[in-house]
């Protein structure tokens, strides 16, 4: 699980283009909208394609999204549970 | 006053004004799965105009390879309007022809570049404008609009002005925009389309459909109609643009910005909120778009909402087109005092507003709001009102004479002479999503504001020939690398031409005018024209014009205020064009 959401910290800091952030500052607790990492509605969409292209997994509704992108903790769960790659 | 005199239109659901009123009152919806756009989408609705690029050459007396689909829809309904309006080739010279688009060229580009993975020139609105415009007429002025799906209607507000200064006594303005896969896969990227038939106000609403077309009208004097024996149709009687200044892709959830347009649309036209009797929403059926505009609509007009109808969900969402063919529909639905159909609507939403579900024959309208939106928060209302002959025909404008033209330039700052010191700290939240041209536009903007004592300006107007190629690119490369799936939105998002505009006023928190100018070399001369005419009629006092490009890494901003006898230097008409060519090379 800890290589999982290392590795994970790493796709998201490059899907957002969050260049001068390192892994190591994402908390794994804190929550990655609003008042944790203050990523937006695009930023989103953007894990949601990352979600699909990494691990093989669908959401079809930006609000699934919400649930699933609450921290790294959330999210690599998510992950572990439901990849097909 | 402003007259109108011409009207022409094609969309999804006519060719023309009369195919398109008997759908309105039919209720015939023309959205359907893609039958002319190559797509591997199929199963995402369009309102696809029924006719191949070929078909429509064959109709406009052209070759196929002359125009883009873009340019042969304007065509089409260019013809249109100035034939209702009388005016003929000749009579052209002495007009000015505005147009919106934001798709521009791409639907050749895309096919170009999808076939080899190159191409010479992205992101291009003039060349689409150009063509359209050389079969038609000789226009003493053309210049286009590129505000996303607000373009149209701010066509409507520069030809407005341009009669108000007495430049022009008729002007053709409007827009058109054909389904580009570029543009149906960047909506896509964005999780906004919906794949039944879109819901506008609906509870249940998930998104919009895309659609196509073009429409322009004939504004004039009403001494230049009166002269020429032309039959004034209705009034553009007000107008407003604000910007929402809130997200690149989202509005705010009490739609500031459509609020602020519609309230100074209202005073433009000297009307109250009560004296609306039909608003043709913007109505896109996004379950944010929708929630915004409610929001706003219960703000200013309060226990007394007009009836009101989106007309997408016949239409889908002509995106830069959409506020002419909005205004051409609404034209026709006061000319047969019917108000149109919110069209495939069942439940209301939590906002409360319920809107027109079937179409209303005999009612009658004086006065229509129209509503057009655009990504960045590029916010414009129209106000359309009926013209009868106890109208006063005395023209309420003075027409400006052209020594009472002008404006003064407080500073200029080339982003390329600007000292490292100088330089301005943009958070990185905000950074990250800048690729060169978009931070050198921003910068350059910033410390222009700061060399005129930080004001806020009354009106940010940009001009762009090309836009953020850099994004326009990638994400058309990954369409070529991938096809048309997992794309990226944020290269999206920052393709349109208004990104720069708009993203300067939300990080300067500038709800103000809002405008941006995409004519190729003559981009920047259009802004600032834009500028000036405003700054000369009074509707402002102060402007931010800018000139951004990717090639060359150009990137200029100029304060420009209203004249004072000891300011910095004079703009008139007749330096405008000096003053340009020392930035635009």
């Amino acid at each position: 699980m800890d290589k999982l959401k290392a590795q994970l910290k790493e796709q998201i800091l490059e899907a957002l283009s969050l260049d001068e952030m390192k892994p190591e500052e994402i908390d794994d607790n804190a929550p990655l909208f609003g008042e944790g990492l203050g990523l937006d509605s695009i930023d989103a969409l953007e894990l949601i394609v990352l979600m699909e292209k990494q691990y093989g997994i669908k959401l079809s509704n930006p609000a699934e999204g919400k649930e699933v992108f609450k921290s790294i903790n959330v999210m690599a769960e998510y992950i572990a549970k439901n990849r097909t790659r | 006053m402003i007259v109108i005199t011409g009207a022409g239109i094609i969309s999804a659901i006519g060719n023309n004004k009369e195919a398109v009123w008997s759908s309105l009152k039919g209720e015939c919806c023309g959205i359907s799965a893609p039958r002319y756009l190559e797509t591997s989408h199929s199963q995402l609705p369009v309102g696809e105009v029924k006719m191949s690029n070929r078909e429509l050459a064959e109709l406009c007396g052209v070759s196929q390879e002359e125009c883009t689909r873009t340019a042969l829809l304007g065509i089409m309904a260019l013809r249109e309007a100035l034939q209702q309006a009388g005016i003929g080739r000749d009579e052209t010279a002495s007009m000015a022809l505005i147009s919106g688009t934001t798709v521009g060229s791409m639907d050749k580009t895309e096919r170009d570049y999808l076939s080899c993975g190159s191409v010479d020139v992205i992101g291009d609105c003039e060349t689409s404008t150009l063509q359209m415009a050389s079969k038609v007429g000789d226009f003493g002025y053309i210049t286009t609009c590129s505000t996303a799906c607000s373009s149209a209607a701010n066509a409507f507000i520069a030809g407005a002005e341009l009669i108000r200064s007495g430049l022009y006594s008729k002007v053709a303005v409007g827009g058109t925009e054909a389904l580009s896969k570029f543009h149906l896969n960047g909506f896509n990227s964005l999780m906004i389309l919906d794949k039944e038939i879109c819901r506008p106000f609906d509870a249940t609403r998930a998104g919009l459909n895309l659609g196509e077309g073009a429409a322009f009208m004939v504004l004039e004097t009403l001494e230049s109609a009166m002269e020429r024996g032309a039959t004034p149709l209705a009034l553009l009687s007000g107008w407003g643009n604000a910007c929402d200044a809130f997200h690149q892709t989202a509005t705010s959830a009490q739609g500031e910005g459509g609020y602020l347009s519609m309230s100074k649309a209202l005073e433009c036209a000297k009307l109250t909120p009560a004296e609306i009797d039909y608003i043709n929403a913007h109505g896109t059926a996004t379950p944010n778009n929708d929630s915004s505009e409610a929001n706003a609509i219960k703000r200013l007009f309060g226990e007394q909402v007009p009836l009101f109808s989106s007309t997408k969900s016949l239409t889908g969402h002509t995106t830069s087109a959409s506020g002419s063919i909005e205004m051409v529909i609404s034209l026709l639905a006061m000319q047969h005092s019917f108000v149109p159909a919110n069209h495939n609507w069942s439940k209301g939403m939590d906002e409360g507003l319920t809107p027109v579900a079937k179409g209303m024959e005999g009612v009658e309208l004086n006065h229509i709001l129209c509503n057009s939106f655009g990504f960045g928060g590029n916010d414009t209302t129209l106000i359309l009102s009926k013209f009868n002959n106890s109208t006063s025909t005395k023209d309420s404008y003075t027409c400006k004479r052209l020594e009472q033209i002008r404006a003064q330039i407080v500073c200029a700052v080339d982003y390329n002479s600007i000292a490292p010191e100088e330089m301005p700290a943009i958070p990185p939240m905000a950074a990250r999503r800048m690729k060169g041209m978009l931070k050198r536009a921003l910068v350059t903007s910033l410390v222009a504001l700061n060399r005129a004592g930080n004001p806020l300006p009354d009106a940010i107007i940009t001009g762009t020939g090309l836009g953020c190629v850099e994004e326009t690119l990638a994400f058309l490369n990954e369409i070529y690398r991938n096809g048309e799936q997992l794309l990226k939105p944020t290269c999206f998002m920052n393709s349109t031409h208004n990104t720069i505009g708009s993203l300067i006023a939300i990080h300067t928190g500038n709800h103000g005018y809002n405008n941006t100018y995409s004519q190729g070399g003559d981009s920047l001369y259009s802004a600032l024209l834009d500028a000036l005419l405003q700054i000369s009629l009074g509707e402002i006092e102060s402007a931010l014009v800018g000139w951004h490009e990717s090639a060359g890494e150009r990137s200029v901003a100029l304060y420009v205020t209203k004249y004072s006898e000891n300011g910095g230097e004079e703009l008139r008409m007749d330096n405008i064009k000096e003053i340009c060519g020392r930035y635009c090379l």
